[in-house]
This record gives C-alpha cells, structure tokens and sequence, in this order.
C-alpha cells in the first residue's frame, strides 16, 4: 500500500492545526511541530495543515520542492496577493503584504518566516498583548531585525495588518498583529 | 473503506474554518465570514458550534457539551452523540474539569476554566449592531472603525426609559478594546469570566456564517457609562438575603427559577447541572467524613 508521508494525514494535520491555535493564542509560546520525518520540513507541514485549492501562497523562501507545491494544490501568485507568504529570516522582507482592509481585516496575509532556531540566538524580543498574560519573552535566532521594523509598520493600523507565524526545523511560534514586540 | 470520515466535515471544510479560527484570534472579536456547511440539523441549531468542535477535536480528547448549563438537555444530547458517532476515538465527559473541550449553548461553566481548555460557544446572532444597522457593508465599516456610538445611544434610551440597561442576555461586550462583540445568549452573570479567561474562547454562528473569537488574557469590557455601571443578575429576596439553590444549597451560583407545580411556590437551582452534582457530592462526602470521624 502506498505510503502516504505523516504530515499529509488528517490526524496530523488536525494535531499541527491545534499547535498553531495554541501558539496564535498564546503569542511567543513554542510549540513542536508533529509528524516531520525525512522527507518534510516544517514550513510544509504547516502548510499541508492550512492550504487547500482557495488559498493563493507564494514561496520566497524557496525552500519547497516543486513536487510538494504540487500536493498543496494551492494557487501560487505575487507576493502582493498571497494569503500565505513562505519566507526566510535572514532575508529582510522587500516586499508588501496584503494587510486586508477596515471592513475586511482578514483578507491579509499570514507570513510563515523561517529561522534558524526559537529559543536561541541573541535576539530577544519582549511582548505584551492579547494572550500574553503580563508578558513574555522570546529568542530568536536568523532574524534580520528588519523584519521587526517592516511587521510595525504593517501592523500599527489594527484592525489591519499580518500575522507572523516563526519556524525553525521542528517547532512554531506565531506575532498576531496585536502583539506589541520590543527588541531587548 | 466503507467507514465514516472522522469528524463529520470534510478536510476542506475543517481547513476552511481552521484558517478562520486563527484569523479570529489574530482580530480579537472579529467576526471572520466563512461558508458553514450544510449540516445534518437545521440552521439555528448549534451548527456553528458543532463545525468548529469537529474542525479542532482529535482522537483521545475529552469533550463536554452543554445547553443551558445542562448536560442532559436535548440540544446537548443531540450534539453530544453526533459527534460521539462522527469522531470515534473521543472521549465525553459531564465534569467540567475532565474536559479539554467544551461546547455550550447559552452559559460559562461555574468552575474556573484553565488555559488546557477550550470553550466553544453556539452563537444565534454574532452581531451586536444588527440592532442599530440593518445593512451588513454598513456594519462591517462601523465595527472597523470601532465605531459604537449609536450602541452606547440604545444603551442610554434604556436607561431613560427604565432607569438601568435592560440588556439580560448578549450583553455587548467590548474585545482588546476595539471590537463590540454580540458574546452569545450567556447572561450577564457570564459576561465578566470573559475578560482575562486563561482559556480561548471561540464563537460560532452556523446560520449567520461567522467565527469569532477572544483569546485568552484579553480584555473584555461590557458597554457601561461612568455613572451607570455594568451589574451582573441579583439573586437576593425581598429581605436582600442572597437566594441559594433548593437541590444543592449553593449561593454562589448562577439560578434558573422554577415554580413547584405542587405548591405554586417559586423555587431557585444552579443552572450549571455539573456544579449542582459536585456541591451535592462534596456534601455527602463531607457528611460522611463526619459520620466515620464519629463512627
């Protein structure tokens, strides 16, 4: 029988999704992402969680392989109309994000950003919001401290703005627009 | 391979709501528009709920599921064993702190939740303007603007009118200090166990097609003026002695009123069935205690 890789198993999917729930709720929690094997990467298995055929994405992170952009089924397009925006870290972001409108906030984009490692690096972001109950501090490491200026000015017009959601090999952690980051 | 899909929904489904899920957190008390599928009851019936219990549950966890703080209520029941039918490998449960999800009509369970849980409400009508603005485009403009003050208008005629807000449930409730959220029938008994709730709170509108959500350790504010501040129900008699519940004799919680069909006497219970079981075990247990102590 063919052998289907875990990440692309409901049952996987729904644990990820829930990771995700907790980690959106929870700003700056770090959660472990379920069913990596050899074959998949985090950025994958999060995406083979979310996206369907209504969903446009856009990968400047290159880290998909065509084979797998296939499985998603997903529309790829510019990074200006993608819902989901695949990008590395290290890179700072020269490009502009859907950030939805007044009436229509949710019609933004969620930037999935790939580092190099949670809970470690030198970088350390203090935050405060919604789901955070005094405050929470968090390391990141392979962040080009652009990406801290460019998500203020995307998300200083609340409702509008973008969701974060940071991925190293194995786990997540997600910057709802309403977190209010400070750089230690 | 003739079994049932798990969880009723199709993955397309459950990815649709899944994705609004997140963007609810992420726009406390935004309600996210999603296409809620047809489900096998009507409309109006805890179908939003139901969705987003189907789209979050996975197999071994615990779920609870309540209407008007009963477990036993025909609402709950139905819902309870559809989803028991559709999600084979959950596990269902009365007392509130065994659950890690819980989906309720119409009330807040008494006991503290904790941030391991999660509350699902069933929402009739998500949208606290619709008593103000009749056009939908319209609505969405006033939200996004956090403009309330045709809300806060109908708030101060109620208090000319009755010389108090007469709002008794689906209190409009002010999220991170933006949004006015419609929180569902809860009283207003409810209300304050959503500021700062250690557990996310997710609403679902199955008919009205709409997802929203407060997150934990948010703000939760019910509209009130300085001088004219929210209260919760009052439960004291005419000789302002708090009323306890006949069953169980608690007064600390939440009442429904009832008339004794014999006597035509009004009589008082915890509307949360759960919490009237544990006060009454803790009694016995208690009672029992006493009776081995003086053996």
């Amino acid at each position: 029988m063919l052998e289907v890789a875990p990440i692309w198993q409901p049952h996987i999917q729904q644990q990820n999704y829930r990771l995700l729930l907790e980690a959106m709720s929870r700003p700056g929690t770090v959660h472990p992402i379920q069913g990596l094997n050899r074959t998949s990467n985090s950025l994958l298995a999060v995406l083979a969680a979310l996206l369907d055929g209504s969903v446009r994405f856009c990968d400047l992170s290159e880290r998909l392989e065509t084979s797998d952009i296939a499985l998603l089924q997903a529309i790829q397009t510019v990074p200006e109309e993608a819902d989901y925006l695949l990008c590395s870290g290290i890179d700072a972001p020269d490009f502009q994000p859907r950030l939805g409108s007044l009436a229509s906030p949710e019609q933004s984009a969620t930037l999935l950003v790939h580092v190099e490692a949670l809970q470690a690096g030198d970088l350390q972001l203090d935050l405060t919001g919604p789901g955070i109950k005094q405050n929470r501090i968090c390391n990141i490491q392979g962040l080009d401290t652009d990406w801290l200026v460019k998500r203020e000015s995307w998300v200083c017009g609340f409702p509008m703005g973008v969701d974060l959601i940071l991925l190293d090999q194995q786990q997540l952690m997600a910057l709802p627009r309403t977190t209010r980051v400070e750089v230690h | 391979m003739n079994q049932e899909h798990f969880g009723f929904l199709d993955e397309y489904a459950k990815k649709e709501v899944r994705r609004a899920t997140l963007k609810a957190v992420a726009i406390p008390g935004y309600q996210v528009p999603y296409s809620s599928r047809e489900m096998p009851m009507g409309r109006g019936f805890g179908t939003g709920g139901l969705q987003l219990t189907l789209a979050l549950i996975g197999r071994g966890e615990t779920l609870k599921v309540i209407d008007q703080g009963s477990d036993d209520s025909v609402n709950a029941v139905n819902l309870r064993s559809f989803i028991e039918m559709t999600c084979p490998g959950i596990h269902t449960t009365i007392r509130t702190e065994q659950a890690d999800l819980i989906q309720s009509r119409h009330r807040i369970p008494e006991k503290p939740l904790r941030e391991d849980q999660l509350l699902v409400l069933q929402v009739p009508y998500p949208d606290a303007l619709v008593v103000v603005e009749a056009s939908e485009d319209r609505r969405k403009l006033l939200h996004g603007e956090a403009d309330y003050s045709r809300l806060l208008v109908k708030l101060y005629e109620d208090i000319v009118k009755f010389s108090e807000i007469t709002i008794s449930h689906r209190y409009p409730t002010r999220i991170n200090g933006h949004y006015v959220i419609d929180p569902s029938p809860i009283p207003r008994w409810d209300v304050p166990k959503l500021h700062n709730s250690p557990a996310l709170i997710l609403l679902g509108a199955g008919r009205e097609k709409k997802i929203y959500a407060v997150p934990p350790y948010t703000q939760a504010e019910p509209l009130a003026f300085e001088d004219v501040p929210f209260r919760v129900e009052d439960f004291s008699d005419e000789h302002g002695q708090r009323r306890s519940c006949v069953r169980c004799g608690c007064n600390s919680s939440f009442l429904d009123e009832y008339v004794d069909s014999a006597t035509g006497e009004q009589v008082y219970r915890c509307s949360d069935s759960d919490w009237c079981n544990q006060q009454l075990e803790q009694q016995q247990g208690v009672e029992q205690a006493v009776e081995v102590a003086n053996g």
